[in-house]
């Protein structure tokens, strides 16, 4: 067992951790934070990206021993918590995929949108060309994938108009996953927060 | 148009944003394996390294022996406990008359493996990491047989049997038309066309793994079971009487999101059997995540099927008959779905959207000593809209009529609805050349030519491509059962038995919900997977919205009806002088009014509560064409896919947005079996060569850069109340022989003559290289 200290989405965390223990097993299993997703066991399929000290990483891929000391930023951590301590605003990309219907079962979409978000951290206003190549490593098997384009070339323009560069500012993440370990019946999109009329047709 | 205001823009009609989403995109879903149990155990398969072999023995004393193992289980151990198998091909028969025959299926196998990746033992310690360790210590002392993994060779004189009460490994087998007048048409015919097809084994492979979480309570003694399924109605049925024995009520199955399934995820799987059995047995939580590999290996694979086709003409380009013989490699264990595919789904729309009068048809399944077939997508539909479009390629090609042209000829007209077709299906609705005529202008295929000149002045080979077709849709499940609770507290839940997977039930739901209660949308919820609050056929066969939805709609009137008496009363007044609008009762002509969920506060339990089973009255027949056009580049037989242009007649729209993300990525799904997707066996070996993402190519962004899809909606389905036609599988259906046609066609113009005409799927760029060079 090694014990490593990382900051992940701004949490200070300190863990015991085995040295095979991937990063996805300590976020998932350890953290709770079950918004990063396996898809598969070979590295291709991108469900699992993460952010590891702004750049984006398989978590699958990663023993947890390698983010000692490093920041991590997962799904849970992207979207901005204002200072008052109100509800978190989602992050452009995250309205984007609403927006575009960029994402269908939705399994795929953490990876994506964290794939995306480096993307713009480094590029931000890429072409399609050039977001088809960053979304190289990441599988959706629902949409066809054109409305995810649309979706990052949405939240380009709009990082674009407000200047920010899409990755949170130091000390605006969030730590807290959401509590699994419950056994009670599924509600499957049961929140009534809906959205508004789209665009589209 | 002025948009509708308040409410009303939330109902159908309306591309309303997926109330499913907020949640998915902040990584808040709940997908099985998101889900864990205090003092959980967790368990891996030990899956058979042979295609074939008889298990001599298994010896797990050093996996027992290793820190954190719980247990170790085999199929002895299943035999010996007494449960029961899981369902094999029933009804179908054998040629010779006979029942149709499979292997017994056990959750693991016992005595004898039947294919590469068969489960053969269960590892249950207290994390997954020693479960992995301890199956790396079991020692199974393996006999090898003799395996076969090709249909065709599996029908072979003397091929290995998979089954020794399945002669010729035939598993089933069935016949449908008229022999004698198809022989007597294609003796009188002017032309015939004939074709051997291969639709080759896909992988659904849906991007979450299935995951299973069961739980043995000994207070209640019931077992609770979560799992990743399409379908947990069946599942629990499958669960609690064939594989237990016991009482439905004692089995209680859970779905939350569900991160696809396109069919792959209906039915229960040894693993999920297995997953039970040791959560009973040990009294703890027990959990099991599939790795993709175990998908690869133990999840259902689709299509499958080796056909030679024939069309008989007249010199004019008229269909006088269609004979096919098939043979479907439904793999070492016959399932109610993998026989019932091949045998009866896709013959039932295989004369598709023409009036041919004759047919004969016969289909084999074959057993192979691989993976178990199942449902995918589209689930017999493909394979034979695939084998229609590409005999009618064919055919205008033999006869020298153009594509479209020769399919009008013989398309069924709007007259001869409502049409039954030669498999006595009758379809209700449908104007196919109208379709046709509007994609063809959509996708401006009279204007080929030019776009041919641009491409060949590249250097590039173009071609176009067309599909007009239909689908069956609904399962022949027509029946749902929906429950509305108004309640006191402002909102207003809707639970239905069908089962989202990443369609948008939810969305769609509410918003026919509010067409009837005409109150926000934040205030309908939408809750689905729990068997304890209603079982269901589930969610397949693109029955969700014509099925569950009508039944929302039904149940959601027969709400306001009821709630209509309780307001009479609140109100003293009759129920004939109430008006119900945007949430609330008025006595006509007066301000006396009651809202809705104020009523609901006033009744017992502060709700309203309606229990409502309804059916529709039969499938609906969705149908489209499909067009496109492809670059062939012929230096290294890669393909592009440069234009694709579809109009779909969906019947009515409840969410456009939704509708449209269906038939895209459906598309998608289907252009990836058409260009890249393929299950790879080693002929004699047996061994999976495609068991990961690595061997396994599927569609990745920019496959296809922009489509253009277009719904007819002015032809609603008359067979429901909601006038709405299935749409999960139109997609997948026209992509494949749409691509396929328009590459064949860039062939044959580059002088690849019958090479081309005789192209097998998947189109990878050594394949049209091959074809294109000879």
């Amino acid at each position: 067992m090694t014990t490593i200290r990382l900051r992940v989405n701004d949490d200070a965390v300190t863990r015991e951790v085995e040295n095979r223990t991937l990063l996805v097993e300590l976020l998932r299993d350890s953290l709770g934070l079950t918004g990063t997703h396996v898809g598969c066991d070979t590295s291709q399929c991108g469900c699992c990206v993460v952010l590891v000290d702004g750049r984006p990483a398989k978590s699958c891929t990663v023993l947890a021993v390698q983010v000692d000391g490093a920041a991590v930023t997962t799904i849970e951590g992207l979207a901005r918590r204002p200072a008052d301590g109100g509800a978190p605003a989602l992050h452009p990309l995250q309205q984007a995929f609403i927006d575009c219907h960029a994402l269908q079962c939705g399994f795929c979409t953490p990876g994506m949108v964290m794939s995306a978000a480096a993307l713009l951290a480094g590029s931000p206003a890429p072409s399609d060309e050039e977001i088809v190549h960053a979304l190289e490593g990441n599988l959706c098997r629902c949409t066809g994938y054109n409305n995810i384009v649309a979706a990052v070339r949405q939240a380009a323009d709009e990082l674009a108009r407000g200047g920010a560069d899409g990755l949170p500012a130091s000390g605006s993440g969030s730590g807290s996953g959401p509590g699994s370990g419950s056994a009670t019946a599924a509600a499957t999109a049961s929140t009534p927060a809906a959205g508004s009329v789209a665009k589209e047709a | 148009m002025a948009e509708p205001s308040g409410y009303g823009r939330f109902g159908s009609g309306h591309a309303v944003r997926r109330i499913e989403d907020p949640a998915l995109v902040t990584g808040r879903g709940t997908f099985a394996d998101d889900v864990s149990l205090d003092g959980q155990a967790h368990l891996v398969f030990l899956r058979s390294p042979h295609a074939h072999a008889r298990i001599v023995s298994i010896d797990a004393s050093a996996a027992l022996a290793m820190p954190g193992v719980v247990a170790v289980i085999t199929g002895a151990d299943l035999v010996q406990a007494g449960v029961g198998l899981l369902p094999g091909p029933a009804p179908f028969k054998r040629p010779d008359g006979s029942p149709a025959a499979s292997p017994p299926r056990r959750a693991l196998a016992h005595e004898v493996a039947r294919y590469v990746g068969e489960a053969v033992a269960a590892v249950v310690a207290d994390t997954r990491a020693r479960a992995r360790d301890a199956r790396d210590a079991i020692l199974v002392d393996y006999d090898p047989l003799p395996a076969v993994v090709d249909p065709h060779d599996a029908v072979a004189p003397g091929a290995p049997l998979v089954f020794e009460a399945a002669p010729g490994n035939l598993a089933a087998a069935m016949r449908h038309g008229d022999a004698a007048a198809a022989e007597a048409a294609f003796a009188a015919a002017a032309h015939v066309v004939s074709l051997d097809l291969v639709n080759q084994r896909v992988a659904p492979a849906p991007m979450e793994p299935r995951a299973v979480l069961a739980h043995h309570d000994e207070a209640t003694g019931r077992l609770t079971v979560r799992m990743s399924t399409q379908m947990p109605g069946g599942a629990r049925n499958t669960l609690a009487q064939d594989f237990f024995g016991i009482p439905l009520e004692e089995v209680r199955v859970l779905a939350g999101d569900v991160g696809g399934g396109f069919g792959m995820k209906t039915g229960l799987y040894p693993e999920d059997a297995a997953v039970a059995y040791a959560a009973r047995r040990l009294g703890r939580p027990v959990k099991w995540c599939a790795e993709r590999s175990d998908e690869f290996l133990g999840a259902v694979h689709g299509r499958g099927v080796s056909s030679r086709a024939e069309l008989a003409l007249d010199a004019g380009g008229r269909v006088l008959a269609m004979r096919i013989r098939s043979l479907a490699n439904v793999g070492a264990y016959a399932t109610p779905t993998g026989v019932a595919i091949p045998l009866l789904v896709g013959p039932w729309v295989q004369t598709s959207v023409y009036d041919i009068p004759v047919i004969d048809f016969e289909f084999r399944a074959v057993l192979t000593h691989a993976t178990p077939a199942g449902a995918y997508r589209g689930a017999g539909r493909p394979e034979a809209i695939y084998i229609a479009e590409r005999l009618m390629d064919a055919a205008a090609r033999r006869l020298g009529i153009e594509q479209a042209e020769i399919r009008r000829r013989n398309m069924i007209r709007p007259e001869q609805m409502p049409y039954r077709n030669a498999m006595d299906q009758t379809y209700d609705s449908g104007r196919f050349a109208s379709i046709m005529d509007q994609a063809l202008a959509l996708g401006d295929w009279h204007g080929f030519e030019r776009r041919l000149a641009e491409s060949k002045a590249r250097g590039r080979l173009r071609g176009r491509g067309i599909a007009t077709f239909l689908e069956w849709t609904g399962g022949n499940a027509f029946e749902e059962r929906v429950t509305v609770g108004v309640g006191g507290d402002g909102y207003i839940e809707i639970y239905s038995a069908t089962q989202a997977m990443g369609q948008g039930i939810a969305t769609s739901y509410a918003q026919l919900a509010v067409d009837v209660f005409q109150v926000p949308i934040e205030r309908i919820r939408i809750v689905q997977g729990d068997t304890d609050r209603g079982a269901g056929f589930g969610s397949a066969g693109s029955r969700s919205l014509f099925t569950g939805g009508s039944a929302v709609r039904v149940a959601s009137e027969r709400t306001v009806h009821q709630a209509r008496d309780l307001a009479a009363d609140a109100l003293e007044a009759a129920p004939d002088d109430l008006e119900y609008a945007a949430g609330s009762f008025r006595i006509a002509g007066t301000d006396r009014a009651i809202g809705l969920f104020e009523l609901a506060a006033r009744q017992p339990d502060r709700q309203i509560f309606v229990d409502a089973t309804s059916s529709v009255e039969g499938p609906s027949w969705p149908n489209g064409c499909h067009l496109c056009e492809v670059e062939v580049d012929p230096d290294t037989g890669t393909v592009e896919v440069l234009e694709y242009a579809s109009v779909n007649d969906v019947g009515r729209v409840v969410n456009p947005i939704i509708v449209r993300g269906q038939l895209d990525g459906g598309a998608v799904q289907g252009i990836g079996q058409a260009l890249c997707e393929q299950i790879v066996y080693e002929r004699d070996s047996g061994q999976l060569q495609s068991a990961s993402f690595l061997d396994y190519a599927m569609p990745r962004a920019g496959l296809v850069r922009r489509f253009r899809t277009e719904m007819d909606t002015s032809i609603p389905c008359l067979t429901n109340p909601l006038g709405v036609k299935g749409v999960g599988e139109l997609g997948t259906i026209g992509a494949t022989p749409c691509v396929v046609n328009a590459v064949v066609d860039a062939l044959w113009r580059a002088g690849a003559g019958e090479r081309a005409l005789s192209l097998q799927m998947p189109l990878t760029p050594e394949r049209v290289w091959q074809t294109l060079h000879g």
